[in-house]
């Protein structure tokens, strides 16, 4: 049989019509009643929803209500912050209740995969992140600021630039060459969350949403709650849901913010005096000392003034700037019946700590939902937004303002002899400087040079859901994220000696992501006998991607003045770009559950992709799950001490499939054309046999209530399984292939995770903590014999955690000699190894030295409330990792590298026989001993700059205070509020660079072997450190 | 609920249903790439394979650049200082290279990609049109023997330095790559069996190629790459008539300015055979290290600077003393084989053999030096052969190669010391167990 997706669609319309015809009847009943508060008052707002069903309401301001229901019809009302009650209707037709504040969130709808369950009845491992979380972070992308708030869930900042791409690791990370971020849905559609930058350092298409908007996160981790999107889960599933519309008075809310932010830390680097002293002493020992003189006095703008310390820059200031941020939202929400929306708009404008870095972001939604009958609701969630980064350039860049720390402090910022920026101009051509100052200066990048990235940004879906007969409802989605990205990038003469003579040098490229999605799905709820509570859903969903771009490159502009490339006289590269994919899915899950004890849950999808090789063009993913909720045993009932425990456990397969889109194909390249002459390439090896990569998951949970849950939490164990994994798998060069793709290996993680709420203080002061902790063990089981290597040392080695440090152990310094020393690490005849050391390099064996992975992680958060004040503060410590400073062998390398301004440590170098210290003889160049063919100034890559990178912060830190309401009131306010926020307020670290939290962007991005980089600095900007003052009003 | 049952059976069936042959929406081809079974189907596709064999083999890391500065900087002996930041070029010049030096695991892999390419294109000869069909052999064959050539030549111990016939050179593949099996574990053939190769492959393109091909591989190029390898093995009568070949008909005149040889943005006429850079195309990586106006990471010593006759024209092209011009154009041509070349080889070897094929050796050398602007010799014997070499020659990727076969120390290094010759990258071993490492590396 051969059919297409319409023929399919057209089915379901078949369906859908045959099943309207369908005659129902039912009798309905009709209810009216009051919800009130536990303290008395109305409450305004709260939902009544007839249970299975989604008839209902929302009470309006005087918290009445009024519905139609079937008969013995059960009526679920709930309210944010209230505990949601139940209510079997019978024959009454009044109904009045009193909602009680929320004891546990136990009875909260929990959003999974296409629907809802309640926290109670869920048999899976679901990481639920309150909207309020997020709200007003003074931060670009919404996971920054959930950092360390969710079990499970590592979050890394590369550096302190904004906008820029970040890691998310949801149970570990489960793929070596594929994607490993999550797979994001908003409100039910996969959005595009891929890395869209143009240069070596990824973007975040996250950052486009407006966190204000977001009114619950749900992170899938274990197989039970992500195997419904088969191929896309091993990484989890943050499933994201937008505020809403309430029927009620329309109200308003206004929020302003506004704040300044500043470098965590800043490192310490040598002065005039200390360096010049320093540079002349590895001059001698490099037998350079008539050199040194001659480049002393060269960056010291060509006078005598270095012999004095008459100049002293502190360049690392002048990398960083002030950093204002501002934000001013404004939301609107209400309905009536029939009728709910939800619109807001955002304006936010952050400056970053490094000059010329800036987000800005404009951000606005609608969503709206209409009950056209009893039967169908119609509704659309749409988001415009745009954001426009000016961004700087990559870690490894002589022009990024972090690299500006290896000029001379004997060099003047301003040229005494031009009175301009020091490397402006050369007094002899009139050119830029090309040996003055030492490098590149990126001062001249900031007044020279600009890289504006626009992105527009189009989400939107609309939605329709037919109730046929109680209980049994079909959903249809379309969804469309459009994304628009312009990356605009100039660089003037003043920045030709990092760019190159040539009067100026534009790139402008612009991309097009479209990504079209449908779902279609039936829900089926029903409660048999009491007793017998079954959830079916059944359904398919095809998506569609497709990615265009095109991008020009030109030089010689007439002046700097002109930056449009249409003045450009050359144009040096130019190109246009297209691909695709294509998935096609059929899902389906049954819970069921007796007497609300006994819990079982199964789900199964089936996803076809484009992308995977002609012979494995399907996946099937199942799971299955189980759970008892032990304290709805009669047993359980008597007792005070533990009022919830429900054991779970799930096992099921997940896939990733985010790699290239044709990674299957054997394929040529038409880009190795020759002086104009067109020619193709041998690009990529067939492999018909590539599939996803497969991962078995096993996990045991334990949720717990004590003390009427004013004790909290759960405990999960796991284990993730993959096998398959789709490897870049290196290959003889002398092939003419350096890498092919190919399902190969194993590795796995296993972890425990634990959260806990407790409510220590209710009443007029209340004092609430949270507290939660995350271990994961990653190891590669089965690499084939391959080895991998990212970053600078970093491994995918088997029987190791991915990404380990593999290099050569420094031993320390000769105090004889002042040479670095390595330890041999050779094997002896006998197995042993040799811990005899040397000091030449490469005689050193490379072994095992260190971690990136955290051994764990873990977040505190305590909020206290007392009256109309609250204040709340929240530590994140990531613990047992290693950081590798690439920088360190240019920084602090006792002046190996050049001359690179030193940090401090490196005065501690070895100067005279019998000196016991770390740091090596200082030497120019590591020029080599007399006699010797090799240099022994340790400035090869090796344990000597790799430390322990645990960290703890104080992530963030509230003070919030509620105008009282009678206050408030008189200005015809409902309330107001005023805070002044802290993020990052303080570090804790033993690490001897910026930040610990680092991952240096041009390694972290790269196709390759990204994956396997981690937790390496290189002139990584630190985070920043945020202070707002806000204030939200509604009226 | 019996309906119930019947709705949800209905769905359960139209969801899964037609899974069995919903398959064309997941048949998506790719855009910017072609298939490779419709890759070489026609005369005009092996054409284009054949220029991408250029386009691969003009490559930064191979003969782009890093082919003639590693030589350049391997070859130093206080002429040249690297005074980059980059940690990698300084252990040439140090002559520490490390195993895991990616700029010559760089080379490696890319001159092995263009040799695949040139592999494809002969093994699918049969397609191309006959009048053109020797043409593109010839070609492809030439880029093969000048990769494989240098290959050899930075991997392997010099042809002078002990026994070819056993010491190692590089893997020969011939076959196109189709997959990776056991098979593409290749073992490093002898230094003998490369220049085999090299000498075969060259002999055809020799006698396939024609004297006039714009600026790709001509018969002219082919004889000249010969001179070269014969001089190499120290075969100086076969080097000397491969010269003249190349000289024959001066097909290839010296620029009347020595200057206005370099830096140029299309062939001269003494370009024998030059890699083409265009702004839009290629990248040279000689203007990125050598130039002032870029990285400006090699400086010359001005005590070389000195060695030229104050009216050479040789001597006075450097920019403030310390940097060569002969890369000051970004987008310019990198010269692969000039015919001033051709006239040393020939010099060298009539000298030595005390021949005067072609030309005598004084009429060769005052060619070159008459071009320059520097006094005419009066006689010359192979010392003033093998200086007017390295003035000439300098910073155009001679200096290690010459060293060799010379057997003249570098610093305090012999000729044939282990530090002198690539170590096989690393990654190339550790995917590759077949592959033995050179003396005196791990």
């Amino acid at each position: 049989m051969k059919c297409k997706l319409s023929t399919h669609l057209k089915l379901f319309s078949l369906l859908a019509l045959w099943l309207f015809a369908a005659p129902i009847r039912a009798q309905t009943q009709s209810i009216s009643g009051r919800v009130s508060a536990s303290d008395g008052g109305p409450l305004p707002g709260a939902t009544v929803l007839e249970r299975g069903t989604t008839n209902g309401v929302s009470t309006n301001a005087e918290g009445a209500f009024s519905l139609s229901v079937q008969p013995n019809a059960t009526l679920v009302i709930s309210s944010v912050g209230y505990a949601t009650q139940t209510v079997a209707v019978g024959n009454q037709t009044t109904i009045n209740v009193t909602l009680a504040a929320e004891a546990t969130a136990l009875n909260e709808a929990v959003v999974v995969g296409y629907g809802t369950q309640t926290k109670t009845s869920l048999t899976g491992a679901v990481a639920q992140v309150s909207g309020r979380e997020v709200q007003n972070a003074p931060v670009p992308s919404f996971e920054q600021a959930i950092q360390g708030k969710a079990a499970g869930v590592f979050i890394e900042n590369s550096s302190g630039k904004l906008g820029q791409g970040i890691k998310v690791r949801v149970r570990g990370t489960s793929s070596v060459s594929g994607g490993n971020q999550p797979l994001y849905v908003v409100d039910g559609i996969p959005i595009i969350s891929e890395n869209l930058s143009g240069t070596d350092a990824a973007t975040n298409p996250i950052a486009d949403l407006n966190p204000n908007d977001i009114e619950s996160m749900s992170i899938l981790k274990d197989a039970s709650a992500a195997a419904i999107y088969g191929s896309r889960a091993s990484n989890g599933v943050v499933l994201i849901t937008t505020k809403r519309g309430k029927a009620g008075d329309t109200r308003f809310t206004l929020g302003y913010q506004t704040g300044l932010s500043k470098p965590t830390n800043r490192k310490k680097f040598l002065n005039a005096t200390e360096y010049v002293e320093y540079f002349r002493e590895a001059g001698k020992n490099a037998n350079l000392e008539a050199f040194t003189e001659g480049r002393l006095r060269r960056y010291s703008a060509g006078n005598d003034d270095y012999k004095t310390g008459a100049v002293n820059t502190d360049w690392q200031n002048e990398a960083f700037q002030r950093a204002p941020f501002e934000q001013y939202d404004l939301n609107v929400s209400g309905g009536n019946d029939k009728t709910r929306f939800f619109v807001s708009g955002l304006y936010s404008n952050q400056s970053g700590i490094l000059i010329g870095n800036k987000f800005e972001k404009m951000a606005t939604r609608i969503n709206l939902d209409q009950k056209a009958s009893d039967k169908l609701t119609l509704g659309v969630n749409l988001t415009l937004s745009r954001t426009r980064n000016n961004r700087i350039s990559n870690d490894n860049a002589f022009s990024s303002p972090m690299q500006i720390v290896a000029l001379a402090p004997i060099t003047p910022t301003i040229d005494p002899r031009t009175n301009q920026i020091s490397g402006a101009l050369d007094t002899l051509t009139g050119d830029p400087n090309s040996n003055y100052p030492t490098y590149y200066n990126p001062v001249l990048s900031r007044v020279g040079a600009s890289y504006i990235a626009t992105v527009y940004r189009n989400l939107g879906n609309v939605f329709a859901q037919y109730e046929f007969i109680p209980g049994l409802t079909f959903r249809s989605e379309l969804g469309l994220d459009l994304l628009n990205q312009e990356e605009n990038q100039f660089a003037g003469r003043v920045t030709s000696r990092n760019n190159g003579p040539n009067r100026g040098d534009g790139f402008n490229r612009r991309l097009t992501v479209a990504r079209f999605t449908t779902n279609n799905f039936f829900t089926y709820r029903k409660t048999f006998n009491e007793n017998h509570t079954l959830e079916a859903v059944v359904g398919m969903a095809y998506e569609a991607r497709q990615r265009k771009s095109n991008s020009v490159t030109g030089q010689q502009f007439p002046s700097d003045n002109y930056k449009t490339i249409f003045n450009s006289a050359l144009i040096t590269a130019g190109s246009s770009r297209e691909t695709s994919n294509t998935l096609l899915s059929y899902f389906g899950r049954a819970n069921y559950a007796f007497a609300n004890k006994y819990l079982v849950s199964a789900s199964l999808r089936i996803d076809g992709s484009s992308r995977f090789g002609v012979n494995k063009r399907y996946g099937y993913f199942p799971a299955a799950s189980l759970g008892w909720v032990v304290t709805e045993e009669s047993f359980l009932k008597d007792q005070q001490v533990l009022s919830f425990l429900k054991p779970r456990v799930s096992y099921g397969l997940t896939g990733n499939q985010e790699f290239d889109d044709f990674p299957a194909r054997g394929l040529y390249s038409g880009d190795a054309g020759y002086a104009g002459v067109p020619g193709q390439r041998p690009f990529q090896l067939a492999n018909p046999d590539l599939k996803w990569e497969s991962t078995a998951q096993a996990d045991i949970g334990l949720e717990f209530g004590f003390l009427d849950n004013r004790i909290s939490g759960e405990v999960d164990v796991y284990q993730k399984k993959t096998r398959d994994l789709a490897l870049n798998v290196n290959v003889p060069g002398t092939s003419g292939f350096v890498r092919q793709f190919r399902n190969l290996g194993k590795l796995e993680n296993r972890g425990i995770e634990m959260a806990l709420n407790t409510r220590n203080f209710v009443g007029d002061f209340t004092w609430s903590t949270s507290v939660n902790a995350s271990i994961n063990r990653n190891k590669v089981t089965n690499l084939d014999g391959q080895v991998i290597e990212g970053g600078l040392l970093n491994r995918a080695i088997e029987g190791q955690p991915l990404g380990a440090f593999y290099g050569r152990e420094y031993a320390g310094v000769d105090p004889a000699n002042g040479d670095a020393l390595y330890y041999l690490n050779t094997t002896n005849a006998d197995g042993s190894i040799n811990r005899a050391t040397t000091n030449k390099y490469d005689d050193a064996q490379r072994v095992l030295i260190g971690n990136p992975n955290p051994k764990w992680t873990g977040g505190v958060t305590n909020t206290f409330g007392y009256k109309g004040i609250d204040f709340s503060f929240s530590f994140q410590g990531v613990f047992g990792n290693d950081v590798y400073d690439g920088g360190g062998k240019y920084q602090s390398a006792n002046a190996t590298g050049g001359f690179d301004n030193l940090t401090r440590d490196q005065l501690n170098r070895w100067q005279k026989p019998g000196d016991i210290t770390n740091v090596p003889r200082a030497v120019l160049f590591d020029t080599p001993r007399p006699g010797n063919n090799f240099g022994t100034g340790g400035a090869g890559e090796s344990s000597r700059f790799l430390s322990d990178g645990s960290y703890v912060r104080l992530k963030t830190v509230t003070l919030g205070y509620n105008v009282p309401s009678a206050l408030v009131k008189v200005v015809y306010l409902q309330s107001a509020r005023l805070y002044l926020s802290a993020v990052n307020l303080l570090t804790f670290t033993n690490y001897k660079g910026w930040d610990p939290e680092v991952n240096a962007d041009y390694l972290a991005s790269d196709v390759n072997t990204g994956n396997i980089s981690q937790g390496t600095d290189f002139y990584s900007a630190p985070q920043a450190k945020t202070y707002t003052f806000g204030v939200n009003i509604s009226f | 609920m019996k309906k119930t049952l019947q709705y949800l059976a209905l769905a359960v069936v139209l969801a899964a249903g037609p899974l069995a042959g919903c398959n064309s929406k997941l048949d998506v081809e790719p855009v910017d790439y072609v298939l490779t079974e419709k890759a070489l189907l026609t005369s005009a596709d092996v054409e284009a394979a054949l220029i991408g064999s250029y386009s691969l083999m003009s490559g930064n890391r191979v003969y782009g650049g890093y082919i003639q500065f590693i030589a350049d900087l391997l070859g130093a002996n206080g002429e040249i200082a690297f005074v980059g930041t980059a940690v990698q070029p300084r252990e040439f010049i140090q002559k520490t290279t490390l195993v895991n030096n990616t700029f010559s695991a760089g080379t490696w892999t890319d001159s092995y990609q263009a040799i695949n390419t040139t592999n494809n294109v002969l093994a699918n000869l049969d397609k191309v049109v006959a009048v053109r069909k020797d043409r593109v052999e010839g070609e492809a064959r030439f880029i093969r023997a000048a990769l494989y050539f240098e290959l050899v030549r930075l991997f392997g111990r010099d042809w002078s330095d002990g026994n070819p016939q056993t010491n190692l050179g590089v893997p020969l593949v011939f076959a196109p790559t189709v997959r990776i099996d056991a098979a593409s574990q290749v073992s490093r053939n002898t230094v003998s069996e490369v220049y085999a190769q090299v000498l075969s492959d060259l002999t055809i393109a020799k006698a396939k190629l024609p004297a006039s091909n714009g600026f790709f591989a001509t018969k002219g190029a082919a004889s000249a790459m010969l001179a070269r390898v014969y001089l190499q093995q120290g075969r100086y009568a076969e080097a000397r008539d491969a010269a003249s070949d190349a000289l024959a008909g001066n097909r290839y005149p010296l620029v009347p300015s020595f200057k206005d040889e370099f830096a140029t943005t299309t062939n001269t006429s003494e370009d024998i055979f030059a890699i083409q850079i265009t702004a839009q195309d290629g990248l040279n990586d000689l203007n990125t290290y050598y130039s002032s106006s870029q990285r400006g990471d090699i400086e010359v010593d001005t005590s070389f600077i000195k060695v030229y006759d104050a009216n050479d024209e040789r001597g006075k092209l450097f920019k403030d003393k310390t940097y060569t011009l002969k890369y000051e154009q970004q987008y310019g041509n990198i010269k692969v084989i000039r015919s001033a070349e051709m006239h040393l080889i020939r010099a060298e070897c009539n000298a030595r053999l005390e021949t005067e094929e072609g030309a005598t050796p004084l009429s060769d050398v005052n060619t070159v030096r008459n071009r320059a602007g520097a006094p005419a010799l009066t006689t010359v014997n192979l010392t003033n052969v093998l200086a007017e070499r390295r003035l000439e020659l300098a910073f155009e990727g001679f200096r290690i190669h010459d060293a060799k076969r010379l057997k003249e120390n570098v610093g305090s290094l012999p000729y044939n010391s282990p530090r002198l010759v690539l170590p096989i990258p690393q990654r190339e071993r550790d995917v590759n167990p077949n592959l033995v490492q050179n003396p005196g590396y791990l």
